[in-house]
C-alpha cells in the first residue's frame, strides 16, 4: 500500500478527502496553524461531511482551549507531556465567535526574524543539506544569520554552502553533534539560537514563529512540531504510528518545575518537551548552565544531546515552551537498517543521558529508569509484540534492549562519568 | 455503596451536590444545552457535599474541551455547504423481551416521551414476546397505545430479532433491550446520524448507566462498562493502527442499542439464530451482524447522542455470568466467522491469541494486586471464552434446528 501526505486548509472551507487507492496522513490547518493529524486507509475514504465536521470541531476546540487567553492559554505539561487542558468554565460558556477567533490565531507571526541564529550541523549529507539550506533562505520573516557546522572530516558540506551566499560555514572536524553544535553556538551571534538538522525541511514562517514564541514569553527554549515529510516506505511509517514519530501534538505545552518535579522519581521525561530537528535556545541560558554536553548526542554516546540540556534548565528553574506553530519537515530514515541501527544509538544515548543527569544533580531517579522504568518498557513492548504479531516491533525491541546494555557499559567507565562541566559557549572549539 | 447520579446541565448554572448519607460517590452525566457531553464517575466519603468549586473544577477538567467542541461544530456547520437528504425513512422500533414486564413498561414509557420528537416518516413500535411464561408482557405492551405485540415462542434472542425483521415494516429497524431506558434524544439522535450518513448499514448509540447502586454495577462500569465514549465515530471495513479489524466487532457497539437498514438485515438473512439460544450460550449475535454488515462494505455510524441508559447486572453472580456470557459469545463468533470467512482466517485466529493473551494477563494483573474479584470476573470470562472454542458453537446449531423444528404453537404451548 502506498501513503501520500495531504495538507488540508479547515479555513477555506468545507475541504475534501476523497476515495483512493493510497492511504492519506491528513494535516489538518487553519491558514497557516497546524490544527492536528490524521492517518486513515484507502477503506477509511472518503471522509463524510459529518464526519469532516467531528473531527475539525475536535481539532479547533482544543487550538481555542489552548491559545485563547480568556479560556486559559497554553497547557501544563502532564507527568507523561500531555497537555493538560483545562478551560475556565465561565469563558467557555461565554465564547462566541469561534471562526474569528481561530482566524486571529491563524494569523502568521509578522516580526522581523533578525535576533535569530539558525545552525545547521550536517555530515556527509550535501544533498539532503542542498534542500535544507533552500527551505532557510526562503524564510517569510529571513533569520539574522544562517550557520552550517560541517562536521565531516572531508569538507563535504562546503560546495552546497557556496550556493547560498547567505549562509555561513563553520568547520568542526571534531565528531560529535553535540561539538557540531557548540561549534554553531560559539560562531553565531545573535541573542536566538535555533536548531534543525540537515534532514528537515522548515516552513517558511518556521524562524518568525520562533522569535514570536520567545516574544510573547519569557521562556528559555522553544521546541516545534515535527511532520513527516515523507511516509513512502515501511521503515518510515513504522517510525511514524509505532514509535510515535516526533510526537504529534499540536497545541502549545508549558514545561515548567511543576512538570519536572512530578516526573523526578524516575528522571524527569524531558524528552518530551521536543525534538532536536526544531529547537530554539536564549543565548542567555548558555551562561547559566551551559551549553550541549559533549559526551552525548550522534557521533558520541548516541542521542539525547538535547534533552539533556532541557534537564538543567528545568532543574535550574527555567521553563521550556513547545510551540506547534514552529513546523519542521522531517526525512525519516527510509531503510529498516537505518532505523535499528537509530534505534539502537537512541536508547544508548538515552541511558547515557541518565547517567549524566544522575552524576550532575544527584537526582536518583534517573537510575531507576534505567533499571526499572525501561526493563519495565521492554517487558510491557515484547507483551505488545506477543500479544499483537508484531514483528517488527519486536526486531526493533532487540535494538532498543541491545542500546540500553551498551548504555550500561557508560556506568562503569569512571573517566566517562567523572563530571565534566557542559562546555561554556565559546570554549568548545578552544579545548 | 450506591453511587448519585447527576444529570449536569452545564450551561445553567451549577451548584453543590449533596450525597446522601449512604452515597459515596457521584456519576455525573454532563450536558451541553442538552446534548450529552460526558461521563464521569467520581468517588467520595459517603454523605459529603461537593462543593461548587470543586465541582466546576472537575467539570473544567473533563468536559471543557468538549463544550468547546459542540461550539466550534455548530459554527463549522453554518459555513460549510451543507446537503439536505432526500425523503425521511420510516422507522420501526423492536423491544425483544422475556418475562421483564415491568422493565419492558419503563422502556415503553421513555419511547413515549421521546414520540413526539420524531422526524421519521412514520413510526411503529414492536413488542416481540419471547416465550414469556404468562401473559404479563402481553399486556404491558397493550397497555401502550401503538405498540404492536409480536409472538415468538421459539426461545432464543435472535429468534426474536428475526421476527421482529419480518414483522416490521419501518425502512429502518431499532433494537432495544429491555434493560434499557431511551434518552431524551434518542430519536433526534438515531434521525441525525441516518440524516448525515444515509447509506450506513447500521447505527449503534451510546449506552450509559441507568443506575449505579450495587458493588457489581459500580464495577461493572468501572471496567468499561458499554462506554464508547461522546464522539461520533464511523466503523468500516478496515481500521487503521488495528490489524485485526473488523474482527473486534466488539468496539462497534452493544446489542441493546442498535438500528439497521432493514433491507440489508433481510440480504444478510438477519440474525445467527444459533447464537443466543439463551442459557447455554447466551451472546454473540450483535457481534456477528456487525461484522457481517462491515464485511458486506456498509459503514456502521456509533452516535453518542442515540444514548440509552443501562440497568446494569445487580448482583456479583450475575456479573460474573454476565462476563462468562461474553467470553463464550465471543469465541463461538470467531469460531463461526473463522468457518465461513476464510479470507480474514488469519485475523481470526490472531484474535484467538490475542483475547488469551490479554485476559490472561488482566487475570494476572489481578491476583498480583489481590484484587481476587476482578480476578473471578477474568476467570469466568477465559473459562467462557474456551467453552467457546470447544465447540460451543456447532452444539448451539443443534439446538437451534431443535427449536426450529418444533411447530410454533406447541412450542408456545410447551414454554
Amino acid at each position: 500500500m502506498t501513503w501520500r501526505i495531504l495538507h488540508l486548509d479547515l479555513q477555506a472551507g468545507l475541504p475534501r478527502l476523497e476515495a483512493g487507492r493510497t492511504a492519506v496522513y491528513t494535516v489538518f490547518w487553519w491558514g497557516s496553524l497546524p490544527l492536528g493529524a490524521r492517518a486513515f486507509l484507502p477503506e477509511e475514504l472518503p471522509l463524510r461531511r459529518d464526519q469532516l465536521l467531528t473531527l475539525a470541531a475536535e481539532l479547533v476546540a482544543e487550538q481555542l482551549a489552548c491559545r485563547v487567553d480568556t479560556l486559559g492559554g497554553a497547557a501544563r505539561a502532564s507527568f507523561d507531556g500531555r497537555p493538560l487542558i483545562e478551560p475556565s468554565l465561565a469563558a467557555v460558556r461565554e465564547f462566541e465567535g469561534v471562526a474569528d477567533a481561530m482566524n486571529d490565531l491563524a494569523r502568521p507571526a509578522e516580526g522581523a526574524a533578525a535576533d535569530l541564529s539558525v545552525i545547521v550541523c550536517t555530515r556527509d549529507r550535501p544533498e539532503a543539506l542542498a534542500s535544507c539550506l533552500s527551505a532557510l533562505v526562503s524564510q517569510r520573516r529571513p533569520p539574522g544569520e544562517i550557520l552550517v557546522v560541517d562536521n565531516s572530516a572531508g569538507r563535504t558540506a562546503e560546495p552546497a554552502c557556496r550556493n547560498f551566499p547567505q549562509v555561513g560555514y563553520v568547520h568542526e572536524p571534531r565528531p560529535g553533534l553535540s561539538r557540531a553544535r557548540n561549534a554553531g553556538i560559539a560562531a553565531s551571534t545573535r541573542p536566538l539560537v535555533a536548531f534543525t538538522d540537515d534532514d528537515v525541511e522548515v516552513h517558511s514562517g518556521w524562524a518568525a514563529e520562533i522569535v514570536r514564541a520567545f516574544d510573547s514569553s519569557e521562556v528559555n527554549s522553544v521546541t516545534g512540531l515535527v511532520v513527516p515529510a515523507a511516509l513512502d516506505t515501511e521503515a518510515q511509517r513504522f517510525f511514524q504510528f509505532e514509535m510515535g514519530g516526533f510526537g504529534a501534538r499540536y497545541v502549545p505545552i508549558r514545561f515548567d518545575g511543576r512538570f519536572f518535579a512530578e516526573t523526578l522519581r524516575y528522571g524527569a521525561q524531558v524528552w518530551r518537551v521536543g525534538a532536536g530537528a526544531n529547537m530554539a535556545f536564549r543565548r542567555s541560558v548558555f551562561d547559566r548552565v551551559g551549553a550541549f554536553d559533549e559526551r552525548l548526542g550522534a557521533g558520541a554516546a548516541g542521542c539525547s544531546e538535547d534533552s539533556e540540556l532541557w534537564y538543567r534548565i528545568l532543574a535550574a528553574g527555567g521553563t521550556c515552551l513547545y510551540e506547534p506553530r514552529a513546523v519542521v519537515f522531517h526525512h525519516h530514515r527510509a531503510e529498516w537498517v537505518d532505523l535499528r541501527r537509530q534505534m539502537r544509538a537512541y536508547m544508548r544515548g538515552h541511558v547515557a543521558a541518565l547517567l549524566v543527569q544522575n552524576d550532575r544533580h544527584g537526582h536518583s531517579g534517573n537510575l531507576r529508569r534505567i533499571a526499572r522504568q525501561l526493563p519495565r518498557y521492554f517487558r510491557y513492548t515484547a507483551f505488545d509484540v506477543l500479544k499483537n504479531g508484531k514483528s517488527d516491533r519486536g526486531r526493533v525491541l532487540v535494538e532498543e534492549i541491545r542500546g540500553w546494555m551498551a548504555g550500561l557499559v557508560f556506568a562503569v567507565r569512571p573517566r566517562w562519568r567523572a563530571n565534566h562541566p557542559p562546555a561554556p559557549p565559546g570554549t568548545a572549539n578552544a579545548r | 455503596m450506591p453511587y448519585r447520579i447527576v444529570d449536569l446541565e452545564l450551561s445553567q448554572p451549577l451548584s453543590a451536590l449533596a450525597l446522601g448519607p449512604e452515597q459515596d460517590g457521584f456519576g455525573l452525566i454532563a450536558r451541553w444545552q442538552g446534548r450529552l457531553v460526558g461521563f464521569v464517575m467520581k468517588s467520595a466519603a459517603p454523605g459529603v457535599t461537593m462543593a461548587e468549586d470543586a465541582l466546576r473544577a472537575l467539570v473544567e477538567r473533563e468536559f471543557g474541551t468538549r463544550i468547546l467542541a459542540v461550539k466550534a461544530e455548530a459554527a463549522l456547520d453554518e459555513r460549510w455547504p451543507r446537503l439536505a437528504p432526500d425523503g425521511a425513512p420510516s422507522l420501526s422500533i423492536a423491544i425483544c423481551t422475556k418475562d421483564r414486564a415491568p422493565r419492558l413498561r419503563r422502556l415503553l414509557g421513555s419511547l413515549d416521551a421521546v414520540r413526539s420528537t420524531s422526524r421519521f416518516r412514520s413510526l411503529e413500535i414492536l413488542v416481540v414476546d419471547n416465550a414469556s411464561v404468562d401473559s404479563s408482557t402481553r399486556d404491558a405492551a397493550q397497555s401502550f397505545p401503538a405498540v404492536r405485540y409480536v409472538s415468538e415462542p421459539r426461545t432464543g434472542l435472535d429468534f426474536a430479532r428475526n421476527a421482529a425483521l419480518h414483522a416490521a415494516t419501518g425502512d429502518l429497524l431499532a433494537y432495544l433491550d429491555d434493560d434499557v431506558v431511551v434518552d431524551r434524544h434518542w430519536l433526534s439522535g438515531l434521525y441525525q446520524a441516518w440524516a448525515d450518513c444515509p447509506e450506513a448499514g447500521g447505527y449503534t448509540g451510546l449506552v450509559l448507566p441507568f443506575r449505579l447502586d450495587t458493588r457489581a454495577q459500580l464495577e461493572f462500569e468501572r471496567l468499561g462498562g458499554f462506554g464508547r465514549g461522546f464522539a461520533r465515530t464511523d466503523h468500516r471495513a478496515a481500521k487503521l493502527g488495528n490489524p485485526l479489524h473488523p474482527v473486534g466487532a466488539g468496539i462497534v457497539g452493544a446489542g441493546c442499542n442498535m438500528a439497521f437498514d432493514r433491507a440489508l438485515l433481510l440480504s444478510l438473512s438477519g440474525f445467527d439464530e444459533a447464537l443466543d439460544t439463551g442459557a447455554p450460550l447466551p451472546g454473540g449475535g450483535d457481534l456477528d451482524i456487525f461484522y457481517r454488515i462491515l464485511r458486506a462494505g456498509r459503514t456502521i455510524v456509533y452516535e453518542p447522542r442515540y444514548a440509552v441508559y443501562h440497568e446494569h447486572r445487580e448482583t456479583l453472580k450475575q456479573l460474573r455470568r454476565q462476563y462468562w456470557s461474553w467470553g463464550v459469545g465471543f469465541m463461538a463468533f470467531l469460531v463461526k466467522a473463522r468457518r465461513t470467512d476464510a479470507a480474514l482466517r488469519t485475523r481470526h485466529t490472531a484474535m484467538i491469541r490475542w483475547w488469551f493473551l490479554d485476559k490472561l494477563r488482566a487475570l494476572a494483573g489481578a491476583i498480583l494486586r489481590v484484587n481476587l474479584e476482578r480476578a473471578r470476573f477474568v476467570a469466568v470470562e477465559l473459562l467462557g471464552g474456551i467453552q467457546g472454542l470447544l465447540g460451543a458453537y456447532d452444539r448451539s446449531v443443534a439446538r437451534s434446528r431443535r427449536i426450529r423444528k418444533q411447530p410454533r404453537d406447541l412450542a408456545h404451548s410447551s414454554s
